[in-house]
């Protein structure tokens, strides 16, 4: 397949649904939510004649879960949810999680809590999000701030759920999911194809069969050759319940362990830090728009400012931020919530720094109010 | 009928003494062992419950231990993906209790909806027995249980009956003490699409003594309430999902190329012009804004549209936001527009509660419908005969080909080719539209 070229009118929606077909998805089950429904739509619209399943699903909590049954069958599988149907979901996402199932969710924020505004965008499922599951277990998460990037992070998140066994969250926005914008095609990454580790056979299969905690234990598929003990319970590698149990509590520290272990290579932090600036506007998604505004601004203005704009929210990109923050002293950090959700969730990695929250609710921050913050 | 033995594993079970589900087990056991099937073609799913502590009794075959009422979902995944990206060899049961049924129930419905290849095992000892004896949605009236300490109030779900009328291609009911049993779940396990078998069972721990009961009363339990019992309803007519699916969506190709973006020859602007377009829905607001973002775009400019509606989206104000740029745009807010178009009188009135009528200045220009009444705003804004001239549907167009005109943003060539490659033939009214609102910007 020859890379695209060429410039195209579309938004961040339609963005993840292609680079989800790119990337080998071929399960989705979904219901429908504003502003999330158009990569429902769009999966509908492709999936079937590509030899693919899109179901429609009575609730989200069965939208999960036939995502999940599907990926134990070995299909790359994805569904896309906002913050009411992402409640409902949290149950099953712990499951795919205790179970080390890869699938992805595109969670695409509205203005909350409750139902709040269905067309209204927002920052504030930060939290609600990346505290999902009981014992606040590390999954990635990845904020696009442009339709480009929805591509390029929902393409990343199929590689590293299938690498790391692992659901992991497309926490976009509605600014960012459905306003339309110019994508140029030659910049976008190739997808390389989402590969699971899969069991190569022979004798001593266990379904979580990892040697050191941190490695990620070869998948094999529900139906396959190779029978398998899948359990949402706390269990050993062979997938058998059991309580109070030092492997079982091994196994536990394991889920961590593999997300720590590659935190340094899912980092990803886009920068753009002149040499000598020693203020760094800190953002994401949405926010990351406007503060790219402001900080052109601000050096038209004479100030040496640099710009980080974070796309692996999670893990924490300390590798990546430690190098963002090197001669930094003030960090302005906007996001569109009422009380610093990343800001918090970001804790000693900004200590010793001074941080100018920009939090407001309702309405995308403009460059104006990150100016203020600097000046 | 085969014995169990070479399928249930020989450990105890892990059941109090008496409990039916050891029998269940035992004839799932039979009936599996009975379908010759390669293990690795068999797999179970279990709920959470007394019920699904089966992953150690059967571990030669593939199994799922599930969340609480959510086996039937997760089956339902695994048995659609195989069905339908696979060869549908696998077999797929579900292992349920009446408590993972009432949490769950949806599940059990969509599934029989689907007619998905996957059997539902229910193990109905009619309470929470894991739990402590509380009562299920399927708990008889007047029983006893923790938490129905004077006698349920409610009525017992017919679940069997639920299932049917939601489509279920095979039902059956039995008692947990029947020597059918086994062969029932192997016909259930041999049907093609959604099966359901409900199994009458004791709970020796909380059911029986509380409510002192033993087979025979349960048999007229059984026979007092629900579908009757040894029922078996086989719609072999109903095609299954796998079948449905393949038929529906015959494989067509290798799925969405990148679309053609045309590149006409480069469209010049030397600032960046921010419109908001307000109309109302089903007037073609948005389209008419979309059409200006792709020329701008086809032109090697960048442009960003932003769409606001209502939660109901056919009805009430429809806004575009629309930013045309000779650079990346990254912002896509408009605190100040250049320009607002208003083609409706319900497109105003919102762009005035909303407070972009408020933040408008000398240099915003307002082109506006002339029926359309704007208060304070009325002087100094471009009135012109939209709806009259272009109908309510081209409206909107005609201002943003006044704009494209006046403001010198975008040629009328390129706007009607636009049009042209979107709309095809049906292109006529909007190009008089896009005409005859250049024509009086000019
Ligand atoms: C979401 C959720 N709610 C509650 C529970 C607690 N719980 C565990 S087992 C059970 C009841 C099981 O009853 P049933 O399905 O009838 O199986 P039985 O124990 O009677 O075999 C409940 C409510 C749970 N595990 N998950
Ligand atoms: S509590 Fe009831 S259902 Fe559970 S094992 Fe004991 S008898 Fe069986
Ligand atoms: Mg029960």
């Amino acid at each position: 397949m020859n890379p695209p070229t060429g410039r195209l009118l579309t938004t961040g929606n339609a963005m993840s649904a292609k680079a989800a077909l790119d990337a080998g998805c071929r399960f989705f089950a979904g219901y429908p939510i504003t502003p999330a429904s158009q990569i429902f739509g769009a999966m509908t619209a492709t999936l079937p004649s590509m030899g693919g399943l899109a179901v429609s699903a009575p609730d989200e909590i069965s939208a999960l879960a036939l995502c999940i049954g599907a990926s134990l069958r070995g299909v790359p599988s994805m569904t896309a949810t906002s913050g009411p149907g992402w409640c409902l979901m949290v149950e099953c996402f712990g499951y795919a999680l205790m179970t080390e199932t890869p699938v992805v969710v595109a969670v695409v924020q509205r203005l909350g809590p409750s139902t709040g505004a269905a067309t209204q965008g927002a920052q504030g499922d930060i939290a609600l999000v990346s505290g999902a599951t009981s014992g606040a277990y590390t999954f990635p998460i990845f904020a696009p701030s442009t339709a480009a990037e929805c591509y390029a992070d929902t393409l990343r998140a199929f590689e590293w759920a299938e690498r790391l066994r692992t659901p992991v969250v497309v926490l976009s926005d509605k600014e960012v999911a459905s306003t339309a914008e110019v994508v140029e095609l030659g910049g976008l990454p190739q997808a390389s194809g989402a590969v699971r580790t899969a069991w190569g056979g022979g004798e001593g299969f266990r379904t979580y069969g990892w040697e050191q905690e941190a490695d990620v234990p070869p998948f094999a598929p529900v139906g396959g050759e190779q029978v398998v003990t899948v359990t949402g319970s706390a269990h050993d590698r062979a997938g058998l319940l059991k309580k109070n149990d030092p492997e079982t509590l091994a196994n536990l520290r394991h889920l961590q362990a593999k997300i720590d272990a590659v935190e340094a290579e899912i980092g990803l932090v886009d920068t753009d830090i002149p040499e000598g600036a020693d203020t760094l506007v800190l953002s994401y998604g949405v926010s990351a728009r406007a503060s790219r505004d402001a900080v052109a601004q601000a050096r038209r203005e004479g100030m040496r400012v640099g710009f980080a704009n974070v796309r692996t929210l999670f893990p924490v990109p300390r590798t990546a931020l430690g190098h963002a923050l090197r001669g930094i002293d003030t960090v302005v950090l906007p996001e569109e919530n009422h009380s610093g959700q990343y800001r918090q969730a970001l804790g000693d990695v900004l200590a010793c720094i001074d941080v100018r929250p920009v939090n407001r609710i309702g309405a995308a921050i403009k460059p104006s109010e990150i100016l203020d913050a600097l000046r | 009928m085969p014995s169990a033995e070479a399928m249930v594993a020989p450990c105890s079970m892990p059941y109090c003494k008496g409990c039916s589900h050891g029998l269940v087990v035992r004839a799932l056991g039979a009936a599996l062992e009975a379908t010759g099937l390669p293990r690795e073609q068999l797999c179970l799913v279990s709920d959470i419950g007394c019920v699904g502590l089966i992953d150690r009794l059967f571990p030669t075959v593939h199994t799922v231990h599930a969340l609480h009422g959510r086996s039937t979902a997760f089956a339902s995944g695994i048995a659609m993906a195989d069905g339908v990206l696979f060869d549908g060899a696998l077999k797929t049961v579900v292992v349920i209790g009446d408590g993972g049924a009432t949490i769950g129930l949806l599940h059990l419905v969509a599934a029989a909806q689907l007619n998905v290849d996957v059997t539902v095992i229910v193990h109905n000892n009619h309470l929470y027995g894991m739990t402590g004896g509380q009562a299920s949605g399927l708990t008889p009236e007047d029983w006893i249980t923790a938490t129905t300490p004077v006698g349920n109030p409610l009525p017992p779900l017919d679940l069997v009956g639920v299932l049917r009328s939601s489509g279920a291609t095979f039902l059956a009911r039995e008692m947990a003490m029947n020597r059918g049993l086994a062969d029932r779940l192997g016909e259930a396990i041999a049907h093609p699409g959604f099966a359901v078998v409900e199994v009458m069972e004791l709970c020796t721990a909380f059911g029986v003594p509380l409510n002192s009961l033993n087979g025979k009363k349960l048999k007229l339990l059984a026979e007092q309430t629900g579908e009757p019992l040894g029922m078996r309803a086989l719609d072999a007519g109903r095609p299954s999902f796998r079948a449905a699916w393949k038929d529906k969506h015959p494989r067509s190709g290798a799925g969405p190329q990148w679309p053609e973006t045309p590149s006409t020859g480069a469209l010049s602007l030397d600032r960046p012009l921010r419109f908001v377009v307000a109309g109302t829905a089903g007037e073609r607001v948005q389209s008419a804004a979309t059409l200006l973002a792709r020329t701008a775009v086809a032109g090697g400019l960048f442009a960003t549209q932003k769409k606001d509606n209502p939660v109901t989206q056919g009805t009430g104000f429809s806004v575009s936001e629309l930013i045309l740029s000779p650079e990346p745009i990254h912002y896509t807010g408009i605190p100040h527009p250049d320009a607002v178009v208003a083609a409706s009188q319900v497109g105003w009135d919102y762009l005035v509660r909303t407070g972009v009528a408020a933040r408008l200045d000398e240099q915003s220009l307002i082109v506006a419908d002339e029926g359309i009444d704007l208060g304070a705003w009325g002087e100094g804004a471009v009135r012109l005969p939209l709806r009259a001239r272009v109908r309510a549907d081209g409206a909107a167009l005609a201002a943003l080909g006044w704009l494209a005109a006046r403001l010198d943003v975008l040629p009328l060539n390129r706007l009607i080719d636009t049009a042209e490659r979107a709309w095809g033939d049906k292109a006529g009214r909007s190009v008089a539209a896009l005409q005859w609102g250049f024509e009086a910007g000019g």
